[in-house]
C-alpha cells in the first residue's frame, strides 16, 4: 500500500511529467499504427488479386515478428537510423503489421464463394465487388487483426524509451535507474490503462463495424 | 417469336485440358421459353451457362444475346441485363432483404424509394409479407426462403432473361418442390425467357419447355419433355431418363431401379420412445431396424411399439425387431417384387437387400402401382384396340 501511496504522491507531484510522457506514448502507439493501418490492407488486398504476393508479404511480416522487439529497435540502430522518436516509430511499424495483414487476407479470403459468384454474376465491378462485398463481410476479421495489433504496439512502445523516444518507457527506466519501484509504477499504470482502453476502444469498434446481419 | 439468345458454334477449352469443356453448342432459344441444361456432372452445362453472362469467356464460337454479339457488352453491363440465380444463393448477409432483392437497381442508380416499391412489390407477388421480410437479415430466414429471395432479386430490374444454375439443388426434396411449382406459376405472369442448368431429371421435365441434354461438352438431345420420353435418341439419353423406362417390361425392371432409397430406419439401440416420435415425425407405421453397419435387423410395426411402450417396457426396438417373410434384392426383377407382394396378404412393404444383408431401400405397394400404371398408360397409347375399347365405353 505504501507503494501505491508513494506512487500517488509522484503523479500529485509531477503531473505534467506523467501527462507527457503519456501523451509521447499516445504518439509512439497512433503514428505507427496509423501507417501499419495505411500499408497492410492495401498491399493485402492487393495480395488476395496477385496471389503469389501474398507468400512474400506474409512471410516478411511473419519474419519481423520473429526478431526479439528489444532486437529490434537496436536493429534500428544498427542499420543507421540512430536513436530517437523516428527509428522507434518505424520498429514499431513493422511489429503492427504482420496481425494486420493476416487478419485482412483471412477476412477478404474468407467471403463465401457463393455470394461473391452472384454479386459477380448481377453485375458488380471489380471496386464494387471489393467495398460492397468483400470489405463489409471482412471488416470483423480485420478490425479484430488491427485490435490485436494494437495491444502488442502499446505493450512495446514502452520500450522504444530504450532508443531515447520517450514515453511511459521513459518513466519506467528511470524508476529503475534510481532504485525507486513508485517511479516504475508511475510509467507502468498508465501503460496498462492505455492498454486495456485500446483494447475495450477496438472491441467496442468491432461491435458497431459489424453489420446487423453478420452479428449473433 | 423473336430470338433471345443463339449460341453459335460456342465452345469452350480450357488450358491444359485435352477436351473442350463445351464443344461446338448451337441452340436458338425463343422469348419466353424456359430452356433445361441436363446432363451428368461435367457435361458443359453449368459451363455453358456462365458463358451467357461472361463469368466464363468462350474460347471460339459465339453467342447472340437479343440480337446482339456477346462480345459488344460490356461484361458488367450484359450482366446487369440479366438475372442470375445459384444453387449456393448468396444473399449479402450484411444486407436487408430489400436490399437484397434490389440489389441490381441500386448498382444501376436506381432511388431508394422506387427500390422499396419494387422489393414489396416483389414480395407480394410470391405471397411474402413486405412488412415482416424488408428489413430482415438473410440468416434470419430458411434455405427455402433464402431462394424465394434469390430468385425475386433475379427478377427485381425486369432481364428479359434468367440465369438459374440449379437454383432448388440444395433444397430439401419437400421445399424444392414446393419452389418449383411457386416458380411456375411465377413464369407464368413473368414469362421470361430462363435458362435453367438441373441434373434432376424430375425437375427438367416439369419445368422445361424444351430440354438441352448433354454429354461431354455436346449437345445429345435436344426434345420437348414429351418428346424426350418417347424417343429418347440413344441408350444414353434412355439410361439418363431412366426410371421412366416405362415402355419396358416388368420383367425387364430391376428392384434395384424402382425401389424407394432413403426408408425411414431406426438404429437397433434405440428406445421405444424414439421409435415412436421417429413414427409420428415421419409419418410412417412401420421401421426398419438396422444396426450400425447398416445390417438389416427386421421391421417394428407401430402396433407393436405402441404396445410395449404402453407396457412399460424400457428394452431397445432391436428386441421386438421381426424378420419379414420377404425380402428382395437390387437385381430381383420388379415382376418378382410383384409375387412376392401378392402372396404375402398383408405385405405392405418388402425391405430390399444386398448380398451382405445391408439394407438398399424399400418396395412398397406404392411403388409397383406406379410402375403398373405407366406400363398400363403406355400399352394404350400404343394399342389402338384399347383406345378403341375406351371410346366405346
Amino acid at each position: 500500500m505504501t507503494l501505491l501511496s508513494h506512487t500517488w504522491q509522484f503523479f500529485m507531484a509531477h503531473p505534467s511529467q506523467v501527462w507527457r510522457a503519456t501523451v509521447q506514448q499516445l504518439y509512439l502507439v497512433a503514428i505507427p499504427m496509423a501507417l501499419a493501418i495505411v500499408l497492410a490492407i492495401p498491399l493485402t488486398i492487393l495480395s488476395t488479386r496477385i496471389r503469389w504476393l501474398y507468400g512474400p508479404v506474409i512471410g516478411f511480416a511473419n519474419g519481423l515478428q520473429t526478431i526479439p522487439s528489444l532486437a529490434l529497435l537496436a536493429l534500428m540502430i544498427a542499420i543507421g537510423m540512430g536513436i530517437g522518436t523516428f527509428p522507434a516509430i518505424v520498429a514499431l511499424l513493422l511489429y503492427a503489421l504482420m496481425p494486420i495483414i493476416r487478419n485482412t487476407y483471412v477476412g477478404i479470403m474468407g467471403v463465401d464463394d457463393g455470394v461473391k459468384d452472384a454479386a459477380r454474376g448481377m453485375g458488380v465491378t471489380t471496386w464494387q465487388m471489393l467495398w460492397i462485398v468483400e470489405l463489409p463481410l471482412a471488416l470483423r476479421v480485420i478490425i479484430a487483426g488491427i485490435r490485436s495489433a494494437l495491444v502488442t504496439t502499446i505493450g512495446f512502445a514502452t520500450l522504444a524509451a530504450l532508443i531515447g523516444a520517450g514515453g511511459l518507457g521513459q518513466l519506467i527506466m528511470e524508476g529503475m535507474g534510481m532504485a525507486s519501484n513508485s517511479i516504475v509504477l508511475a510509467g507502468t499504470i498508465p501503460a496498462i490503462i492505455l492498454a486495456f482502453l485500446g483494447d475495450a476502444i477496438m472491441g467496442k469498434l468491432e461491435n458497431v463495424l459489424t453489420p446487423r446481419g453478420l452479428k449473433g | 417469336m423473336a430470338k433471345m439468345l443463339e449460341f453459335r458454334q460456342l465452345s469452350k477449352k480450357y488450358p491444359g485440358t485435352v477436351s473442350p469443356a463445351v464443344d461446338n453448342f448451337n441452340l436458338d432459344v425463343e422469348q419466353g421459353e424456359l430452356i433445361v441444361l441436363i446432363g451428368p456432372s461435367g457435361c458443359g452445362k453449368t459451363t455453358t451457362l456462365r458463358m451467357i453472362n461472361r463469368l466464363i469467356e468462350p474460347s471460339s464460337g459465339t453467342l447472340i444475346v437479343e440480337g446482339r454479339d456477346y462480345r459488344t457488352y460490356n461484361a458488367v453491363d450484359l450482366r446487369r441485363r440479366l438475372g442470375y440465380v445459384i444453387q449456393r444463393i448468396g444473399l449479402l448477409p450484411h444486407l436487408t432483404i430489400a436490399e437484397n432483392i434490389t440489389f441490381v437497381l441500386k448498382l444501376s442508380g436506381v432511388d431508394r424509394t422506387s427500390r422499396q416499391k419494387r422489393a414489396i412489390e416483389l414480395l407480394e407477388m410470391v405471397g411474402l409479407e413486405p412488412a415482416e421480410y424488408l428489413d430482415r437479415y438473410p440468416k434470419e430466414l430458411s434455405g427455402g426462403q433464402q431462394q424465394r429471395i434469390g430468385v425475386l432479386r433475379a427478377l427485381a430490374h425486369d432481364p428479359d432473361i434468367i440465369l438459374m444454375d440449379e437454383p432448388f439443388g440444395a433444397l430439401d426434396p419437400l421445399m424444392r418442390e414446393q419452389l418449383q411449382e411457386e416458380f411456375k406459376r411465377l413464369q407464368q405472369n413473368v414469362a421470361k425467357t430462363i435458362i435453367f442448368v438441373t441434373h434432376d431429371m424430375d425437375e427438367a421435365l416439369s419445368m422445361a419447355d424444351r430440354i438441352v441434354l448433354m454429354r461431354d461438352g455436346g449437345i445429345v438431345q435436344v426434345a420437348e419433355p414429351e418428346e424426350i420420353l418417347r424417343h429418347p435418341a440413344d441408350e444414353f439419353v434412355a439410361s439418363f431418363i431412366g426410371r421412366f423406362r416405362v415402355l419396358r417390361q416388368a420383367s425387364e425392371v430391376s428392384v434395384g431401379e424402382v425401389m424407394l432409397t432413403g426408408p425411414v430406419t431406426i438404429g437397433a439401440h434405440q428406445g421405444l420412445a424414439q421409435a415412436m416420435e421417429l413414427m409420428r415425425r415421419r409419418r410412417v407405421n412401420t421401421l426398419l431396424v438396422r444396426d450400425t453397419t447398416k445390417t438389416f435387423i427386421g421391421m417394428v410395426s407401430q402396433a407393436s411399439v405402441r404396445h410395449h411402450f404402453e407396457a412399460g417396457e424400457t428394452f431397445k426396438v432391436s428386441m421386438i425387431a421381426e424378420m419379414p417373410q420377404k425380402t428382395l434384392k437390387p437385381d430381383d426383377t420388379a415382376l418378382t417384387a410383384m409375387h412376392q407382394m401378392l402372396e404375402g396378404n398383408d405385405l405392405e412393404l418388402i425391405p430390399v437387400l444386398n448380398d451382405d444383408g445391408k439394407l438398399m431401400g424399400l418396395i412398397t405397394r406404392g411403388s409397383l402401382v406406379g410402375l403398373l400404371g405407366d406400363a398400363l398408360r403406355v400399352a394404350a397409347e400404343v394399342d389402338p384396340s384399347s383406345r378403341s375399347s375406351e371410346g366405346a365405353s
